[in-house]
């Protein structure tokens, strides 16, 4: 960033012309702000020179300014010798500045400087326009004009127009006006009945009935998400290496879709997808809503803790990034490594909103039943009442089992495994009949099963039953303590695609680690070295809770720290194995644990630490069913048996019901404890800072960008004020981005045309007054989208002609001030939906779970994606269905310019390319549509002129002229209909919105 | 700020390229370039620099030794073994004395032509976060690589080919995929585009379907008739007859592509010379003939892969973590030929000295094997902080070696050479000050070389 600053003219500061001596706040306070502060500022000054302080500049003793006199200032010494700015003089204007200001007293103003204080011709300052308080502007009056129908919208427009001496165009052509607006709001071409009936309904209100049913269609939300999609970088994988699919994401995108159709206030459009999951936990769209903060991509192979930690600022600066575009037009993530160079925005800005969202975290979850939550607590309150029954008749019975097992003393009773295995006896289950076989390099001795490190392991038959929240627990010796890798117990599916182990030294020497496929549910304990387990067997469990905690004990103790996985695995009875001295199959490699098992359990539960801590204690003692059976009188066994089996029915249930409930599973935000953000100089993990609290940009006039949080208040505190903040009312920026968003689809280019940036580096404003007015009326029409979409369409600037004129090409050949409709090539899904619908092949289908026309290859866990045609009737539904991976080649849709979702679009490119025409003219799709759009043409139309007349019809809503019409019926008689209906979709009349 | 780039077109050839550079760079080209154009061979995986450039004799001697460094290596699987002596024998190679390994044999051969930089430097050791800073001088995706770079800068000498074509390895894409070659948010016609084997070599080069040739030209002539009506109707507008001439331009990449991919004509001494015999070197041998076709016919930069993805086994690209010698063995058998003899013909047809050849790779090995703490094992992990990568031709110093790791090979020691450093060398030479090679996006005038990047000047002749 400092290089780019430097290549851009700056000339600004002498633009003042100084009879006066030159003024402190505007001039010089700049250029010391860029050009000298990035070191001579802050807590530790280059050469303890701090110059955006008076005190600094003026230093008793050693001052860098004498006032009046340049020759006896360092400062000026300096500067003049050309060594200051180092490697980048100062220009001589600026240096004929400073010295002036020296000669003339140097008069010190506002201490410290703010560099933000004012804009300068090389940045904005807290005066930036776009950071204003939104004043609703006087409309102007309407000039004298043949135009029947002037809107506020046309009147700003005019008022423009005119000072150029430029006017509107006439009204467009009623099928062109139609055509247009049809694609405009819902993205798919009016049907010939519908144009025909537009250009008969002479009514005042033909026009405004037509936008109203658009807007009524549900295609709107379909047509419009797309455009929001672009703009959040809405993928469905998780790009970088393995690119994984996000099955669940679609939930996002069929809300988008929805929240559009049903008009959501976009104030709460806004808070929803910031807060949704803690504003309305128990709504499950509010949930959905969420999978915004995590719409990007995400690194799943982190490798080690430093690469993992700098990973997570870099996807921390990501989401700023995404936020702050989105919402608020302004660039905040490049504010973490410095004050921004451009925008008023410092660094501590950046860290306070990354600690806003420093809760963020990617995944699926289970999206809220209300009615489901009621029952499941219910079900859980009856579980948890009969099994207390069953402890109070059980415990005297378990106590006695164990006193008679030598192991009476026990204060705590040893929770109930649902396995457990002694192989200082042999390998069977005690309990149930998972009896585990030795294989390869495996085999029992006194010490317990014994393990060679190469190919020996045990072996379980498949669970008999579903297993999520569990326990794994060993007792285990070690043959060496610098092993990477081994499992000493494992729960896996029979391939070992899946699995949950105890893993020892495999990330971090001789440390125990939760080993899991692809390391997802990895992280380190942070516990300490082993020390002991080559000597001595050490017991060792990993409790797995449903939620996704996970949590390792050591001899009973808690081992470093527990942690918050991407959830828990639901393992299929039937579909699960348990196996011992081996992380997960196939054998081989470091996966293989050298040493020896004595004792090992598996329990369906999270232990608590208690209960860990008696099962350790316990040396291995533990009760089943039928010794506590023995010790029971007949009738307590039965009563035993009853609550036994109710215990076990509830458990069903309640498993069951928390499946189903789960099966709703939704791409969102997962929360993360966010922890402490902590100011980071250069950007760097190894320079910490101060503590940063949660807390919004400062240089947005209007809410107060102090949350009055705690840097260590909880996640959703952060996000419900960070919602409430950016949504305020009084947040100008809020409502003039996304008006002018809107803007931009409806005319290809907005008012600002850098719809992301209303920062310094983006555009200015074409019509300044009009983008507030705007944006003031949609704040007082309550957020509405759609009142905002027909204010814009039925203006009279939306409904002029697009036909070029000569006058205004030579006043403003860009078209900014709207003296036409400009003309412009749908986009590439546009482009595909059109063809579906033209052919008849369109399934119209709203909502739901989309379509992929990739074929996915998965290689050892990466997806790769590669584009094909699929042939039916789920595949030829809408674009904004189809799968959309990150770092895809999309065929011939990316010729047209749909994007790659690994990166914002606020603005689609617009390219015309060799490539483009050939996938048009040659994909297997567009040939295949044209193929149906013949079939069509020829089961409505007898004769090849009136097939040709039929076919005008369909493709571009009106009839052909002569000489079309000679072409087309020599080409159709020459080749077929099919070659005609192949040029049709290839024509610019089709693709080209006028 | 000028921004409306939407009529612009890809085949606008040297003028349009001017322009391009023009507005949006906000310069002209400051200097004449070295480098026309440039093919660069990346090697996925990580290739090991101590096996193949740079000659360690210190960690030879120190071969079965602790590291014996203060601080825990952050490598990737957290395993620092004994340190290893290369698997292959280094020696000095041609006039120039150049240290290269038996690694390479057929490599050592054009060592007078080589410049290598011995001290590369990259910001991640995770593959595809390195493969994409290698490409886009980012860590993520979606930013346009170095050849999108050069098409936007500088166009296609041809108006029938891309300005940017990747050949990916035969056995698969890298990770990352398309990723690797994306325009970013550079306009699309900046993408490379990649050349397939057979009748088709790009996608959609032909109807999916068969379609009479009467058909087909009757059809294109109704199309453009069609559009001159239309044209006429709608005041001549300047996007509209952009799109015509698009179609004419496709017609013309109908011929010039299927005629730049037939290596039927090459004589079959070349071809053997290239390794087109060998079941080995087929593959590459193939990619880097058309390679050198496709920069003879005006393209202005070829990726050509070594490595296909990172994961599987046996592995499919340079990622030793298991066996330094079987791996790299294997690797290098299937492109040290082709490569050689790529230079040779480059030379031969007088195309080196305005050709630039790259080699590189997104990160090197450890010094130290990848095993227990105690053990000399057979692989070794990845390892960002030294490696070498090499460039061959147009306006580079040849049969040197620049920079230098410490005595074993682990850090570099001397002239790092971050991406952004390479980046800014490569476009120095095609002629690009990159600092002024601009694109505006989402508040930033973005640059390949972000806010970084010094011209390595001592490797320039």
């Amino acid at each position: 960033m400092r290089r780019l600053l430097s290549l851009i003219a700056l000339c600004s500061f002498t633009s003042i012309t100084t009879a006066a001596p030159p003024d402190f706040d505007k001039q010089i306070a700049p250029l010391l702000a860029s050009r000298c502060l990035d070191c001579h500022s802050g807590a530790k000054p280059k050469g303890k020179l701090d110059l955006s302080r008076k005190t600094g500049a003026f230093a008793v003793g050693t001052p860098a300014v004498v006032p009046g006199k340049p020759a006896n200032s360092p400062l000026w010494e300096r500067v003049a010798a050309g060594e200051m700015p180092p490697k980048k003089p100062l220009p001589e204007a600026e240096q004929k500045l400073l010295k002036e200001w020296i000669e003339s007293g140097a008069k010190w103003g506002a201490d410290p400087i703010d560099p933000f204080r004012f804009t300068t011709s090389t940045r904005a300052g807290y005066d930036w326009w776009a950071l204003q308080p939104l004043a609703r502007p006087k409309v102007p009056e309407t000039p004298n004009t043949k135009h029947q129908t002037l809107t506020v919208i046309d009147r700003f427009v005019l008022a423009k127009l005119s000072g150029k001496g430029l006017s509107l165009s006439p009204e467009t052509a009623r099928r062109t006006l139609i055509r247009r607006v049809y694609f405009d709001l819902i993205g798919l071409p009016p049907t010939t009945e519908e144009v025909d009936a537009f250009v008969k309904d002479k009514g005042a209100d033909a026009y405004e009935k037509v936008v109203d049913k658009l807007l009524a269609s549900s295609h709107y939300g379909e047509r419009w998400a797309r455009h929001w999609l672009d703009v959040v970088r809405y993928g469905e994988t998780d790009g970088f290496e393995r690119n994984t699919p996000r099955q669940n994401s679609w939930h996002y995108r069929d809300w988008v879709m929805r929240a559009l159709n049903t008009d959501l206030p976009y104030d709460e459009f806004a808070r929803l997808q910031l807060a949704g999951d803690v504003l309305k936990p128990n709504d499950p769209d509010a949930v959905r809503a969420t999978g915004f903060l995590v719409a990007s991509v995400h690194n799943t192979v982190l490798g080690n803790d430093q690469m993992r930690a700098v990973a997570r600022q870099d996807e921390l600066e990501d989401i700023v990034g995404g936020v702050g575009q989105t919402f608020l037009g302004l660039t905040a993530n490049c504010a973490r490594c410095h004050d921004h160079k451009f925008d008023p925005i410092s660094q501590t800005d950046f860290y306070r909103l990354a600690s806003a969202l420093g809760g963020v975290g990617f995944g699926e979850r289970a999206v809220p039943d209300a009615k489901a939550s009621v029952e499941i607590a219910k079900l859980a309150k009856e579980l948890d009442a009969v099994a207390k029954e069953l402890a109070v008749l059980e415990e005297p019975a378990r106590k006695a089992v164990l006193k008679e097992k030598g192991m009476g003393k026990l204060a705590t009773v040893a929770p109930s495994p649902v396995a457990a295995w002694d192989f200082r006896k042999s390998g069977d289950d005690l309990i149930g009949k998972l009896h585990a076989k030795p294989t390869g390099g495996a085999n029992f001795t006194p010490g317990g099963a014994t393990l060679d490190g190469k190919t020996g392991l045990f072996r379980t038959p498949p669970l008999p039953f579903d297993l999520s929240a569990k326990t794994l627990e060993a007792w285990v010796k070690l043959d060496s303590l610098t092993q990477r890798g081994g499992g000493a117990i494992s729960v896996q599916t029979p391939d070992g695609a899946t699995f949950d182990a105890i893993v020892f030294g495999e990330n971090e020497p001789a440390r125990w680690m939760a080993g899991s496929n692809g390391f997802v549910r990895y992280k380190s304990f942070g516990g300490t070295e082993e020390k002991d387990a080559a000597k001595e067997h050490v017991h060792f469990a990993v409790a797995f809770a449903a939620d996704g905690t996970i949590i390792g004990y050591r001899n009973g103790e808690l081992y470093g720290k527990g942690y918050a996985s991407k959830g828990s695995v639901a393992f299929k009875a039937d579909k699960t194995v348990v196996v011992f001295g081996c992380r997960h199959e196939p054998v081989g490699g470091n996966k293989m644990l050298a040493g020896t098992v004595s004792v090992a359990r598996l329990y369906d539960k999270a232990l608590s630490l208690e209960e860990v801590r008696a099962s350790f204690t316990s040396g291995g003692g533990f009760v089943t069913d039928a010794e506590l059976d023995a010790k029971l009188a007949p009738e307590q066994r039965a009563t035993r048996s009853t609550l036994r089996k109710r215990h076990d029915a509830l458990a069903g249930q309640l498993g069951t019901l928390r499946q189903r409930t789960t099966g709703g599973k939704t791409y969102a935000n997962v929360p993360l404890a966010p922890g402490v953000t902590r100011f980071l100089a250069r950007g760097d993990l190894a320079t910490p800072g101060a503590v940063v609290a949660p807390g919004g940009l400062s240089a947005v006039t209007g809410p107060r960008a102090d949350f009055d949080l705690k840097p260590d208040a909880p996640d959703a505190d952060r996000r419900r004020k960070l919602a409430e903040w950016i949504t305020a009312p009084n947040n100008p920026l809020f409502a003039r981005v996304i008006v002018n968003r809107v803007w931009h689809y409806h005319f290809g280019v907005g008012i600002v045309e850098t719809p992301n940036d209303f920062g310094f580096n983006g555009g200015r404003p074409s019509h300044p007054e009009l983008l507030d007015w705007l944006a003031s009326e949609f704040v007082e029409r309550k957020y509405s989208l759609k009142a905002l979409h027909k204010l814009i369409v039925t203006s009279a600037t939306y409904r002029q002609a697009s036909a070029p004129r000569k006058d205004a090409l030579a006043i403003d050949a860009d078209n900014r001030l709207l003296w036409r409709y400009k003309p412009h090539r749908l986009e590439g899904e546009a482009v595909r939906d059109a063809m579906l619908a033209v052919s008849g092949l369109l399934n119209p289908e709203v909502g739901g779970k989309g379509f992929s026309d990739y074929k996915i290859r998965d290689f050892n866990g990466t997806a790769y994606f590669d584009p094909f045609d699929p042939i039916g009737p789920e595949f030829h539904r809408r674009s904004v269905y189809r799968f959309t991976p990150r770092g895809a080649n999309q065929g011939w849709l990316d010729t047209l310019d749909c994007p790659d979702p690994a990166a914002a679009a606020p603005r689609r490119a617009i390219t015309t390319t060799p490539l483009q025409a050939l996938g048009l003219w040659n994909n297997g799709f567009a040939l295949r549509a044209a193929d149906a759009f013949a079939v069509r043409v020829a089961k409505d139309a007898d004769g090849a002129e009136k097939q040709v007349r039929r076919a005008w019809q369909l493709a571009y809503q009106r009839d052909p002229t002569a000489d079309e019409l000679k072409l087309a019926t020599k080409l159709v008689t020459d080749h077929g209909l099919k070659s005609l209906c192949r040029v049709l979709f290839n024509s610019n009349e089709f693709v080209t919105v006028e | 700020m000028h921004l409306d780039r939407r009529d612009f077109f890809w085949s606008a050839s040297a003028l349009g390229a001017m322009a391009a550079l023009h507005q949006f760079g906000g310069a002209k080209p400051h200097h004449s370039p070295k480098a026309k154009r440039a093919i660069q061979i990346s090697l996925v995986g990580g290739m090991s620099h101590i096996d193949s450039f740079d000659h360690k004799p210190e960690l030879t001697k120190r071969h079965g030794k602790p590291l014996g460094s203060d601080t825990k290596p952050d490598v990737f699987f957290g395993q620092v073994g004994l340190l290893r002596k290369p698997d292959w024998e280094f020696k000095q190679r041609g006039k120039s004395g150049l240290w290269v390994s038996e690694l390479f044999p057929h490599i050592a051969g054009v060592a007078d032509e080589l410049t290598v930089i011995n001290s590369m430097t990259a910001d991640s050791a995770n593959h595809t976060p390195a493969l994409f800073v290698q490409n886009s001088g980012f860590q993520f995706n979606g930013y346009p690589a170095l050849g999108s770079w050069l098409s936007y800068g500088l166009g296609s000498e041809a108006d029938d080919l891309p300005a940017f074509v990747v050949l990916p390895d035969g056995r698969g894409e890298a990770n990352g995929a398309a990723s690797n070659w994306s325009n970013g948010f550079l306009p699309a016609q900046h993408q490379g585009v990649v050349f397939r084997g057979g009748d088709s070599p790009v996608r959609d080069l032909f109807p999916e379907k068969a379609i009479p040739a009467g058909e087909e030209k009757d059809s294109r002539a109704a199309l453009e008739k069609l559009n001159q009506m239309h044209l006429e109707r709608s005041g001549s507008e300047g996007a509209l007859a952009a799109r015509m001439q698009s179609y004419a331009l496709a017609a013309k990449m109908q011929l010039a592509v299927p005629a730049v991919a037939d290596l039927s004509k090459e004589p079959a001494k070349l071809k053997t010379q290239y390794g087109f015999d060998d079941a080995k070197t087929a593959d590459c041998a193939r990619r880097c003939l058309l390679a050198r076709r496709l920069l003879e016919k005006g393209v202005r930069f070829v990726q050509v892969y070594s490595g296909g993805p990172i994961a599987g086994s046996p592995r499919t690209s340079w990622d030793a973590h298991e066996s330094v010698k079987d791996n790299h063995g294997a690797e290098a058998a299937r492109i040290d030929q082709p490569i050689a003899a790529l230079i040779q013909d480059l030379k031969q047809k007088d195309m080196l000295k305005d050709t630039l050849v790259i080699f590189t790779t997104e990160f090197g090995r450890t010094p130290f094997a990848q095993s227990a703490g105690n053990v000399v094992g057979t692989g070794r992990d990845h390892n960002k902080y030294g490696f070498s990568c090499w460039l061959a031709g147009a306006g580079c110093k040849p049969g040197t070696a620049f920079g230098a790791t410490d005595e074993i090979g682990w850090k570099v020691a001397e002239h790092p050479v971050a991406w952004y450093d390479f980046h800014a060398t490569v476009l120095h030479l095609l002629g690009i000050d990159h600092e002024k090679l601009t694109y505006y996006h989402n508040g930033i005038n973005r640059r390949l070389t972000n806010v970084h990047g010094e011209v390595v000047k001592d490797v320039l002749a």
